[in-house]
């Protein structure tokens, strides 16, 4: 486990390195003309544009650039935003969003989670009745209808039926915070009774359940104890990376209801050329899939004792 | 296992619960006692001497407005002099005083200058300010007087190349005293030594700011400047708090925000979540007792600028812009009881040219000679000048009213006026040497459009450019791959209906992610639209845009490219711009207004006569609004359009009857 979790901590680093170096490069092949505003675009003329780049360190060979850069990593330097908060460290804007998407995130991780394991079971044990084609048909409607249609369906619905408020406010959280969570959840909600509802019905065929049958086990502790416990396996190992993932935030719902959270942050930042806040974010992300993934591993173990993390590839 | 399941049930709905609710006011910059539902004063009544006033059509004035931005419009900065752009500078005029104000007429007023002057023809400004100003922090304690220092700081810091990254400067620099030369000093200095240096520092004692004491700010500029006093409403000559500039390093100065930044605008800025929300608070220390300000102003960010007409069915904004399709369907329907809240805002500041492209190039590189000829040639630019009916256009920009979208002159209509009140554009057009008509053909017709004489100038046009040109000649017009293809295409319908495709034939052609580096750079456009909205109040900013041979002419230089056109081969045009320059030169050296703005007016007048430039559209939109828009600040200079100050609003939506009423007492009362 101990050489597992070293070899996978080397290769993390290295894949973040290497993301971080061609979100680099990708930044530097964009046009230097993006470093100004239309403004200074307008105002400034070339040489004074030039003098502006030099002190940038933007003229500079793009090798030398990105030893300081790494350097700067070094330092845990993340460098000041120029453009969407000038002047600002870029991990304190950072953190500033993160906080609300993770909680927007987690919240409707947990509400999806609960609502669509049990959904998948009620599916798995009433499996070609009426509920299991209720669901299904949700499941269908989720997964073909375009999110921002679905969206617009919730946010109608809600503001003008429910009267809910349909702009996130600080000012009143909780009533605020209800129809993004719905927007975020609906998929998943989909997501989990889909699969939980698979693995379970998969797992029902199998010699160990026929067995429990023909000796007698109540169908409800055969469903619980052993068909849920086993279906939920592969469903575990992506779990710890979606909560983690949360904090990355949902571009279309963030913008949809106005929320203050990480998913527009890059785009905002790649719009304005903010070279320092995207190459933060873009590392954050890789780290956070990397975390993930590695904990989705862990989780998978813990859950299923016969499954070992290993260094040669002898089990995994 | 029952048992245990709902444990872990009761867990997840528990943890779901506590993230839901927790955290409530900490997503952004919010200050203690701010005006969050539970602590604010919802007693109503404005604590300022003047009161708002009493809306007319049956609602209460509103205490706390709710008005949306676009996310994309976030601002970037809170220092004011670091920014130009007015994302920031239209919330930012809330939270600092100018030296002078503009009023809804476009009018210049006391602020925290109570007199200011001139004694030479504009070439010395004395303000003399009153000494009631405080700077208060976001929490309204005082921290510090307002003083002249705080403008002598404020010029300073733009002016020194490394502090101010050179926003704000190119204005101070071409216009007051020994401001270039220590821009180009502090360029040279080491950043270290010159980010230490104040405008205490001996270097700083040469440029053209002078504070007898500390009410008094005396301006030096490098010429007579007589429209100077309209720079007080642009960022460039806010003041920067002498006292917080000390306390705090350049980079934390830039980095500023709305709990550090110090206040002495009409509000404090109590809560600024971004892309989410910003909170104005009333400021109770601001020096204007007699104004009328709201409890609070929340400016709520939205997605895009389709989604405030939910908002405001729902009622969470208190106006709304309506989209295209929106409008259409309320005014189609005759019915829909929204008919009659519907009404236009004031025209923006933005006066749209058409700016030809006079050297234009192929996609491969290679010379456009068709183009270039024809567009050398006058007849072919008046028959566009005559032929153009943009009625369809505008009818997409405002059904109500779509004919006072109409733009004939270059510079903008109701910017600036002669001392009898005439509108500096009405003049021009009394010089035109082929007279617009008053009034077009027909409710429907533009002033401007005369089909017949574009006609005779076409066939003028393909006369003399037998030979010279292949016709029809392409126009190619770009607009951004994915938008803006509905309104091309009826642009393509205006420029072909009337001149026909043996004449001209109008591509729409698209740009993928940048129109500088696809379009302008390479100089592919046939035209560009181009709308200038004025730094200042004089006319000369809109003409030194296009000037010919002169360094610094923004439009020259990147839309209509006329430094290159090749003399030898379209001497004519070359020769008339060469001559508007000149007359626009001349006119820069009249000091005395009425005479100054005639000299320009003749300049413009000669500019439109031989159809250099097109002039085609102003703008404006549709709306729903619970705010009368003719109370609102108005002037087509500055950054102070965006003051919540002396607005008269109800809770009741404005009809379009409350509307003309407006306008009305508005007319009445120029």
């Amino acid at each position: 486990m101990f050489k597992y979790t070293v070899k996978r901590l080397l290769q993390s680093l290295l894949t973040v390195l290497i993301v971080v170096t061609v979100v680099f490069l990708l930044m530097r092949l964009l046009p230097n003309d993006n470093y100004f505003t239309e403004d200074q675009q307008m105002k400034l003329n070339i040489e004074e544009r030039t003098e502006l780049l030099r002190q940038a360190g933007l003229l500079d060979p793009i090798p030398i650039q990105l030893f300081r850069y790494y350097g700067q990593l070094l330092r845990l330097d993340f460098g000041t935003s120029r453009r969407i908060q000038t002047g600002v460290a870029v991990m304190k804007i950072i953190e500033s969003k993160f906080t609300v998407s993770m909680r927007l995130g987690l919240t409707s991780m947990a509400i999806s989670l609960v609502i669509g394991v049990l959904l998948g079971v009620l599916q798995a044990r009433r499996k070609d009745r009426l509920p299991d084609h209720i669901v299904t048909a949700y499941t269908i409607f989720v997964n073909s209808v375009p999110h921002l249609v679905s969206y617009s369906l919730i946010l109608v619905f809600g503001a003008r039926v429910l009267q809910l408020p349909s702009m996130y406010s600080t000012r009143n959280v909780g009533k605020s915070i209800i129809l993004p969570i719905a927007c975020l959840a609906m998929g998943s909600i989909a997501h989990y009774a889909l699969w939980t509802r698979r693995y379970m019905v998969d797992e029902s065929t199998k010699d160990y359940i026929k067995l429990a049958r023909i000796k007698g086990m109540a169908q409800k502790d055969i469903m619980l104890k052993h068909v849920l416990k086993n279906a939920f396996v592969p469903l575990v190992q992506y779990i710890p990376a979606s909560i983690i993932m949360t904090v990355g935030g949902s571009l279309l719902v963030e913008r949809f209801f106005s929320v203050p959270g990480m998913g527009t942050l890059m785009t905002d930042a790649i719009n304005r050329y903010d070279t320092e806040v995207v190459q933060t974010c873009v590392m954050i992300y890789a780290a956070l899939g990397i975390i993930g993934v590695f904990l989705g591993d862990i989780a998978m173990m813990i859950v299923d004792p016969r499954i070992k993390l290993a260094g040669g590839g002898e089990t995994r | 296992m029952k048992k245990k399941t709902t444990r872990i049930l009761a867990m997840l709905l528990a943890a779901l619960m506590v993230l839901s609710a927790c955290g409530g006011n900490n997503d952004g910059n919010t200050t203690p006692g701010d005006d969050s539902p539970s602590n604010s004063d919802t007693t109503g009544g404005n604590t300022q001497t003047g009161t708002p006033p009493a809306p007319t059509n049956g609602g209460d004035p509103i205490d706390e407005l709710v008005v949306w931005e676009v996310s994309s419009n976030e601002m970037e900065t809170f220092l004011m002099a670091h920014s130009e752009s007015s994302r920031d500078l239209d919330v930012l005029a809330n939270n600092y005083s100018a030296l002078l104000e503009i009023d809804n007429y476009g009018h210049l007023n006391p602020a925290v200058a109570k007199e200011w002057g001139t004694e030479d023809e504009g070439k010395t400004w004395t303000f003399k300010l009153r000494d009631d100003v405080t700077w208060v922090d976001v929490n309204g304690n005082e921290m510090d007087k307002t003083t002249a220092r705080d403008w002598q700081t404020a010029m300073e810091w733009i002016l020194n190349y490394h502090k101010n990254d050179s926003k704000n400067v190119s204005m101070l620099r071409n216009l007051i005293e020994g401001a270039e030369e220590y821009y180009e000093l502090t360029q040279e200095m080491d950043p270290a030594a010159a980010q230490a240096l104040t405008y205490e520092s001996p270097e700083f004692a040469n440029v053209g700011i002078e504070v007898p004491d500390d009410y008094t700010i005396i301006y030096h500029c490098k010429v007579n400047c007589p429209y100077f006093a309209t720079l007080a409403t642009s960022a460039a000559l806010y003041p920067i708090p002498a006292g917080l500039a000390a306390q705090k390093s350049v980079e934390d100065l830039i980095a500023i925000d709305n709990t550090t930044m110090w206040y002495n605008g009409p509000y404090r800025m109590t809560e600024y979540v971004m892309n989410n929300s910003k909170t104005q608070t009333r400021n109770e220390s601001y020096w204007d007792k007699d104004c009328s300000l709201f409890d609070s102003v929340r400016v709520v960010m939205i997605e895009d600028g389709n989604m405030d007409d939910m908002y405001w069915e729902t009622g969470e904004v208190d106006q709304t812009q309506l989209a295209s399709a929106t409008s259409q369907t309320i005014l189609d329907n005759p019915s829909d009881p929204r008919n009659e809240l519907v009404v236009s805002t004031r025209l923006r500041k933005y006066s749209y040219q058409h700016m030809f492209n006079y050297a234009k190039n192929k996609a491969d590189g290679t010379p456009d000679t068709d183009w270039n000829n024809a567009i050398a040639n006058e007849a072919f630019r008046k028959s566009l000048y005559w032929g153009l009916n943009y009625y369809t256009t505008w009818y997409r920009g405002n059904r109500l009213d779509p004919m006072v979208l109409e733009n004939l002159a270059y510079t903008m209509k109701n910017f600036v006026y002669f001392s009898d009140g005439t509108d500096y554009t009405d003049r021009v057009l009394s010089y035109l040497s082929e007279p617009i008509p008053a009034a077009g053909k027909d409710e429907t017709t533009p002033r401007r459009f005369d089909a017949e004489k574009a006609l005779a100038y076409k066939e003028q046009a393909m006369k003399e450019l037998e030979g010279k040109v292949n016709f029809p000649v392409n126009v190619d017009y770009y607009v951004k791959a994915g938008s803006s293809l509905d309104g091309a295409l009826v642009y393509k319908e205006n420029w072909e209906e009337t001149l026909g495709t043996d004449y001209i034939v109008f591509n729409i052609c698209e740009y993928v992610n940048s129109n500088t580096q696809e379009v302008y750079d390479p100089q592919l456009q046939s035209f560009t639209d181009n709308g200038w909205g004025a730094d200042y109040g004089d006319v000369e900013n809109f003409h030194d845009q296009i000037l010919y041979g002169v360094d610094g002419a923004f439009y020259s230089e990147r839309y209509s490219n006329i430094n290159q056109i090749d003399e030898s081969v379209n001497p004519e045009v070359v020769a008339l711009w060469k001559e508007y320059t000149d007359m626009v030169l001349e006119a820069k050296q009249v000091y005395d207004l009425d005479e100054r703005y005639d000299a320009f007016a003749k300049a413009e007048a000669f500019l439109l006569d031989h159809a250099l430039v097109i002039p085609y559209n102003y703008s404006n939109y549709l709306q729903m609004t619970k705010i009368n828009d003719y109370t609102k600040k108005y002037a087509f200079y500055g950054c102070q359009n965006g003051m919540y100050k002396n607005w008269e609003t109800s809770t009741e939506a404005y009809t379009a009857e409350d509307y003309a009423r407006f306008i009305e007492e508005y007319e009445a009362g120029k």
